[in-house]
């Protein structure tokens, strides 16, 4: 079996939904409360199977991000690095508002902006790169010439 | 037995942690490389340079690096102070962030477009 951690996971997340199921006491003994703590707790289970199976192949390799920040021809690129830190800000940022809040946050334009900038950066700064690349190909048969 | 939101609350700080230690680590150990970070690409009009680009350190990489650190740590220090919303940034900042990125990016336009300053004034 080629991906066997994705049916471990899967089949581990059925079995805590069964567990939860026939054991977890509701206070009511609603029916309907026990089927929403089930599919909840299954699919919590079933999440951090996937996002640890992700992790664990990042950590190992299988995933390959040695790129993550490199160009081409290996050099590190200041609009990818400077996406990363505002992804990491803005993801830290949400995750601190929901846990102390309980509940999703409305996300101000400041925060877009933020996020625009630096994916507009980055974007500009591919379209440079490309266009530069272009241009110098366009001008290489003429200069041999 | 945990209640589903502490369940999440501890899955989420688990998984995120997890994913920025990873990258942290790699950053460290060089898996994912920084090198020639503030350099960059310029055009080379010398004809003994058959790539056609040469090597400088740029100096509008460096400015939008710092920029790019004080902004995010700026940003991070006021949602710890106040982490019920997302903090208003004012005008200014997200000012100074546009312009250190658009001076960046001007700064690469102008080096793989035109090539050094001083070859242009010759």
């Amino acid at each position: 079996m080629k991906n066997i951690e994705f049916v471990i996971s899967v089949v581990l997340t059925v079995g805590t939904a069964f567990v939860i199921a026939i054991w977890v006491p509701t206070p009511d003994h609603d029916p309907m409360k026990k089927v929403q703590l089930t599919i909840a707790y299954g699919m919590l289970v079933l999440l951090f199977l996937f996002g640890f199976m992700v992790l664990a192949a990042i950590a190992s390799g299988k995933i390959d991000i040695s790129g993550l920040l490199s160009e081409t021809d290996k050099k590190a690129s200041m609009s990818r690095f400077q996406l990363l830190i505002f992804t990491f800000v803005v993801a830290i940022s949400l995750f601190l508002i929901v846990t102390c809040k309980c509940e999703f946050p409305k996300v101000p334009t400041e925060v877009l902006m933020l996020l625009g900038i630096s994916a507009t950066t980055y974007g500009v700064s591919k379209g440079i790169q490309v266009a530069a690349a272009d241009q110098e190909k366009s001008a290489t048969p003429t200069a041999t010439k | 037995m945990l209640s589903p939101f502490i369940l999440a609350k501890w899955e989420g700080l688990l998984l995120l942690g997890g994913f920025f230690g990873i990258v942290i680590w790699k950053l460290a150990d060089g898996s994912i490389g920084l090198e020639r970070l503030f350099e960059g690409d310029v055009k080379d009009s010398d004809p003994r340079n058959t790539r056609g680009y040469a090597k400088y350190v740029s100096a509008g990489r460096i400015q939008t690096f710092w920029v790019t650190v004080l902004v995010a740590a700026y940003y991070l220090w006021q949602v710890v102070q106040n982490p019920t919303e997302f903090p208003t940034i004012p005008g200014g900042v997200i000012a100074a962030l546009a312009g250190s990125h658009a001076l960046y990016l001007g700064g690469k336009a102008q080096a793989m477009f035109l090539g050094r300053l001083r070859d242009l004034r010759k």
